[in-house]
């Protein structure tokens, strides 16, 4: 991953190992750059979506968590006020593409943490509305829609693992550091 | 550097050297680098979470019974409105109401009549709790501007007048008919007396929106799912009571029942 990077420093091969074949300037790993883009900048919109929706009603984000009945009263305020700005958070992470593997990796993270509970939900027999987008709370059992929203983070799951394994990315602030990989000087055209 | 001399006699070994020593180099400095991505992304997180916590906290706190509920307003922390007989032997029926709920609206068509001439007869007192939570779900502000502008009735002795004209002119569930503050001071005037400029101020101002987040924050502890919970002298009396199902002569002979036991 580093190859590009080390061999700006000077005309002679260096011996640092990683994938050498191909330009650096088109070929799969330009395409997986600008696929990693695309992914890293959607589940951007996913987590922002998702955060600004539950700050404006604390009390509803609160209401939220507390109809999983998993966690004690005493954690639902921190986890109900707290949860939205780690989504936030991860957003602006994701936009920058700041430290993009580890922003993929916790996204894919939480996103397992909310498909266990919705899952345990379930299989408990509660009725609710997941609130991964804002509302929540109780619903009529005939209005709970748990596959469509277990099914829907499973594809934000695919978006973050794909991250993971191809944190790569253009216009990322990973690339100016230089530690995601090389991918300023693969496309200085784009992310100069 | 005296590698870029390609004209360098030196050694094979020291050539060698040098390289591990440059490749060690580089592979150091971009772990220093990592690490502090690491470290700036963890940093991130962390203050956006404590920060949110903070923020949050103080916004949905604030609550003050003494300065912010209505009149006459009873329990611990002053969020029910009380309808009815004064006297405490009179069988309590318990209300949870959210203004914008069909099913409330639908409980009100088919039992105001009969709870009302309860009342009359000082056979039975209410407690209601103004909940406001169909916003959440639907969107708009309609069951909050509500439940203030019952506040408001509340705090000019007029509550349960408004409360039944509101149900009797409740508009479909997913209307946005009531984030019209004007909808409300308009229904107003079908209660004589209600519409004074101190209404229609408080009114505007949602002059009692911490009692009716505190009410709604209270509901949501309270372990119940859905409006209209209805309790009997604290046994839940709808849709059934003790196995039987409600109707206007049920509720009748339910509260004639407990009012002679």
């Amino acid at each position: 991953m580093a190859v590009h990077e080390a061999s700006r420093t000077g005309t002679e091969p260096t011996p640092t190992p990683g994938p050498r074949s191909g330009s650096p300037r088109s070929g799969p790993r330009v395409r997986a750059a600008w696929v990693s883009t695309v992914v890293r900048l959607g589940l951007a919109v996913v987590w922002a979506w998702a955060g600004l929706a539950k700050i404006g009603d604390p009390a509803a984000a609160e209401q939220a968590v507390r109809a999983y009945r998993i966690l004690p009263e005493s954690l639902v305020p921190a986890f109900g006020f707290g949860l939205p700005f780690l989504e936030l958070g991860l957003a602006v992470l994701l936009v920058a593409g700041l430290g993009t593997r580890i922003a993929a990796g916790l996204s894919a993270l939480l996103l397992l943490v909310y498909i266990g509970s919705i899952a345990s939900v379930w299989a408990r027999g509660i009725s609710i509305d997941c609130g991964c987008f804002g509302g929540g709370g109780a619903v009529a059992a005939s209005h709970t829609e748990y596959w469509q929203e277990i099914l829907r983070d499973c594809g934000f799951l695919v978006l973050s693992a794909w991250l993971l394994w191809r944190p790569q990315s253009v216009l990322a602030a990973d690339g100016l550091l230089s530690v995601g990989g090389a991918e300023t000087r693969q496309s200085p055209r784009t992310s100069g | 550097m005296s590698m870029s001399n390609k004209n360098d006699v030196a050694p094979r070994a020291a050539r060698d050297r040098l390289r591990e020593e440059r490749a060690r180099e580089a592979a150091r400095s971009r772990r220093v680098r990592q690490l502090s991505v690491v470290g700036g992304v963890l940093a991130v997180l962390v203050a956006a979470v404590v920060i949110g916590i903070l923020v949050q906290s103080s916004r949905s706190t604030g609550y003050d019974a003494a300065k912010d509920a209505p009149a006459a307003t009873v329990g611990s922390s002053r969020l029910l409105i009380p309808v009815g007989a004064a006297n405490a032997s009179a069988p309590l029926m318990t209300v949870y109401e959210d203004p914008r709920c069909p099913a409330c609206g639908e409980f009100e068509k088919a039992f105001h009549t009969t709870v009302n001439s309860l009342v009359a007869q000082k056979k039975l007192r209410i407690q209601y709790h103004v909940v406001s939570f169909i916003d959440r779900h639907t969107g708009g502000t309609g069951s909050r501007n509500a439940a203030d502008a019952l506040a408001c009735a509340q705090n000019a002795g007029l509550f349960h007048d408004y409360h039944d004209v509101l149900y009797a002119n409740q508009p479909d569930e997913t209307a946005s008919t009531w984030n019209d503050k004007s909808v409300l001071l308009g229904l107003a005037k079908q209660v004589p007396g209600l519409d004074t400029p101190a209404f229609r101020g408080c009114v505007n101002d949602s002059g009692f929106g911490n009692w009716v987040s505190a009410v709604q924050k209270d509901f949501d502890k309270s372990g119940f799912e859905s409006t209209p919970t209805v309790l009997l002298n604290g046994v839940s009396a709808y849709p059934t009571y003790k196995g039987e199902d409600i109707s206007p002569a049920n509720f009748q002979k339910w509260v004639d029942a407990l009012d002679k036991g």
